[in-house]
C-alpha cells in the first residue's frame, strides 16, 4: 500500500519499496500522476504526460514478479525528461512553438538507457526555448509561484521540487541544470563533458552542452549517474572511460579533503543571505575534517566574454538555417535575438574565446593540483520574481542572464563536473544552492562532498503547495 | 560595423548584412546591435589579450569519424 506522502520519498526509498513489494510501480506511477493532475496547473512543469506511463509501470511490475528480481534501482521508477531530449513515444518541442520546427521521434541515448534500466518515462518537462535562457516561462517555482524556477531546465527542477518525480533529466550549457536546482532547492549535477552521451539532445552549443540530472538527494543523483554514464560513439565528445558505482563513495568521510575557495568572481559579489549560507556550509565541512585553500583567478574577468562568444556563435550556427529561412521569426523575442546575434561574433573573437578557455582549463588544473574540490555559491542570489530583465546584486544591476550563469559557466567552459546541493534558505524562505566542482571524471568526490553537506545540514523543508 | 575604443556599436547601414552574412533587415539589425552592445563589451575584453602562444580549446581529431563508424 502506498503512503500519502510517497511523493517526497527519495528515489532510493521508492526503489526499496518496489523491491520489497510494499507497493507496485503502477501504484507509485498513478500516485504521481494524480499529484501532477492536482498541482501542475499552477507550476506548469510538464509540457507532455506520457499516455504510455502506466503501461510501462505494468510491464515493470510483471517483469519484477516474473524474474523475482529488479533490473536495478531505477526499475519501475517514474522519470521526467527535459523537452530537448528526443523520445520515441512522446513529442519533442525543445520549448519552441515556432511553426515549421520539428524533431525526430526516436529515443535519445539517455532515454534508451533509462528504458533499459526499467524506468517509467512519465513525461517531458518545459525548457526555456532551445535551452537558451534562465527563466523557463511559463514554469513557476514551487516555493513561490510568483518567482521563476531558473533555467533552462526549469520544468525539470520544478517537477522534482514539487514532488512530481524523484528524477528528471536536464541539460546544462552555462548552468542550466545547476541554476534551477539552486532556485528550486533540488540537487543538480552536470558531470564532466563527455561523461554522458549527448546523442539525441537538441544541440544548443556543441562544446558546452552537458546532460545532467535533477533529484531530491545526492544519493539519487549518484544512482542516476551510474545508469546514464558511459561511452557512446554517436556522441563525438563522449569519452570511453570506466564508469564507477557512483553510490559507493556517498556516505564516506571527507576527513582530509582539500577545498579550494576562489575569492574573486565567486565569493565577492553575492547577496548576504547566499554568502552567509555558503560560509556556514564551508565551516561545517571544515569541522568534519576538510581544510580550505584560497585562490585568486584573475582570468575569470574574461570568462563572460568567452562564453558569450562561443555560445552565441554556436547557437547562431545551429539556428542559421532557421534565421535564413525566416523560421526564427516565430521564436520567443529573447531567443530570436540571441540566435540572430550569432552572426555578429567574428571568427577571430570566437577563436580567442577558445584560447581563453584553454588558459582557464590550465588555471583550474593548477588549482586541482592542490585541492580536491572547489566550492562556490551556485547562484549569487535566490530566485527572483517573474518579469524582470535585470537584477541588483550587491549594488550592481546585471542582466538576468549574466547574473544567473556568472558562477556556473566557468565549469561549462572547463567541462569540469559540478553539482548544486541545497545549503539553506534566504529570509524570504527561498532555497540557496552550494556548488561543488571537481577534477575531470572525478564525480565521485564531488558527490561524496555534496552528500556530507546534505547530511550535516539535514534540511527538511518542502515547498508549501496548496 | 565600426567599434570605438569602448566598443559601442554604430551602424553604418550598407555592408553590415553582406559582411556578417546576416539576412535580417537593417531596422532589425539596429535592434540586435542595441541588445548586443553589452555583450560586445564583454567579448571585446578578449581583444586586448595577446594569446598568440595559446592553442585554442578546439582540437581537430581526424580519427573521430572512424570511431563513430565502429
Amino acid at each position: 500500500m502506498i503512503s500519502e506522502s510517497m511523493e517526497w520519498s527519495s528515489l532510493r526509498e521508492m526503489s526499496d519499496g518496489l523491491t520489497n513489494r510494499k507497493f507496485s510501480s503502477v501504484e507509485l506511477t498513478q500516485h504521481l500522476l494524480d499529484r501532477i493532475a492536482r498541482h501542475d496547473q499552477a507550476i506548469k512543469s510538464f509540457i507532455h504526460i506520457s499516455e504510455h506511463a502506466l503501461t510501462q509501470a505494468r510491464a515493470s511490475d510483471a517483469r519484477r514478479l516474473r524474474r523475482n528480481a529488479t533490473l536495478g534501482p531505477l526499475d519501475g521508477i517514474a522519470v521526467a525528461l527535459k523537452d530537448n531530449y528526443l523520445t520515441a513515444d512522446m513529442p519533442t518541442t525543445a520549448g519552441t512553438s515556432a511553426s515549421g520546427v520539428t524533431f525526430a521521434t526516436e529515443d535519445s541515448a539517455c532515454a534508451q538507457r533509462l528504458r533499459a534500466a526499467g524506468c517509467v518515462l512519465l513525461g517531458k518537462t518545459r525548457t526555456h526555448e532551445f535551452a537558451w535562457g534562465a527563466t523557463s516561462p511559463p514554469v513557476s517555482n514551487p516555493w513561490d509561484i510568483e518567482r521563476i524556477p531558473g533555467g533552462s531546465s526549469g520544468g525539470s527542477a520544478a517537477s522534482v521540487a514539487a514532488g512530481f518525480v524523484p528524477l528528471a533529466l536536464g541539460s546544462d550549457t552555462g548552468g542550466s541544470v545547476r541554476i534551477p536546482a539552486s532556485f528550486c532547492g533540488t540537487v543538480g549535477i552536470k558531470p564532466t563533458f563527455g561523461r554522458i552521451s549527448r546523442a539525441g539532445i537538441v544541440p544548443h552549443s556543441w562544446s558546452l552542452d552537458h546532460p545532467g540530472t535533477l533529484t531530491r538527494t545526492v544519493e539519487d543523483a549518484a544512482i542516476a549517474m551510474t545508469v546514464l554514464a558511459g561511452y557512446d560513439p554517436r556522441d563525438p565528445a563522449c569519452q570511453d572511460q570506466p564508469v564507477p558505482d557512483y553510490t559507493a563513495d556517498v556516505g564516506r568521510s571527507i576527513r582530509g579533503l582539500r577545498i579550494g575557495i576562489i575569492d574573486n568572481h565567486f565569493m565577492d559579489r553575492n547577496s548576504p543571505d547566499v554568502q552567509n549560507a555558503v560560509n556556514a556550509s564551508i565551516d561545517l565541512l571544515k569541522r568534519s575534517g576538510a581544510r580550505t585553500v584560497h585562490f585568486s583567478l584573475p582570468l575569470l574577468a574574461f570568462g563572460l566574454g568567452a562564453i558569450y562568444a562561443i555560445e552565441l556563435a554556436s547557437s547562431g550556427a545551429y539556428h542559421d538555417h532557421a534565421v535564413n529561412t525566416g523560421l526564427s521569426i516565430g521564436y520567443q523575442k529573447d531567443v530570436r535575438a540571441l540566435v540572430e546575434m550569432g552572426r555578429l561574433v567574428s571568427a577571430v573573437d570566437y577563436l580567442k574565446a577558445e584560447q581563453v578557455r584553454m588558459l582557464l582549463c590550465d588555471e583550474f588544473r593548477r588549482i586541482f593540483d592542490q585541492v580536491d574540490v572547489v566550492i562556490t555559491p551556485t547562484e549569487p542570489i535566490t530566485a527572483w520574481h517573474k518579469g524582470r530583465d535585470t537584477v541588483g546584486i550587491a549594488g550592481v544591476d546585471e542582466s538576468v542572464l549574466a547574473a544567473s550563469w556568472r558562477l556556473t559557466y566557468p565549469f561549462n567552459l572547463t567541462g569540469l563536473p559540478a553539482i548544486s546541493v541545497p545549503c539553506g534558505f534566504d529570509k524570504e524562505g527561498m532555497p540557496i544552492g552550494l556548488q561543488i566542482a571537481g577534477r575531470p571524471f572525478d564525480e565521485s568526490t564531488v558527490l561524496r562532498c555534496a552528500a556530507v553537506v546534505e547530511r550535516l545540514l539535514n534540511l527538511k523543508r518542502r515547498p508549501a503547495m496548496s | 560595423m565600426h567599434t570605438d575604443s569602448k566598443t559601442s556599436l554604430v551602424l553604418s547601414d550598407a555592408p553590415i548584412g553582406s559582411l556578417t552574412g546576416s539576412p535580417v533587415k537593417p531596422d532589425r539589425l539596429q535592434e540586435l546591435f542595441k541588445a548586443y552592445d553589452p555583450i560586445l563589451s564583454e567579448i571585446s575584453k578578449l581583444r586586448g589579450l595577446d594569446l598568440s602562444e595559446v592553442h585554442p580549446a578546439v582540437i581537430f581529431e581526424p580519427t573521430a569519424a572512424y570511431r563513430r563508424a565502429r
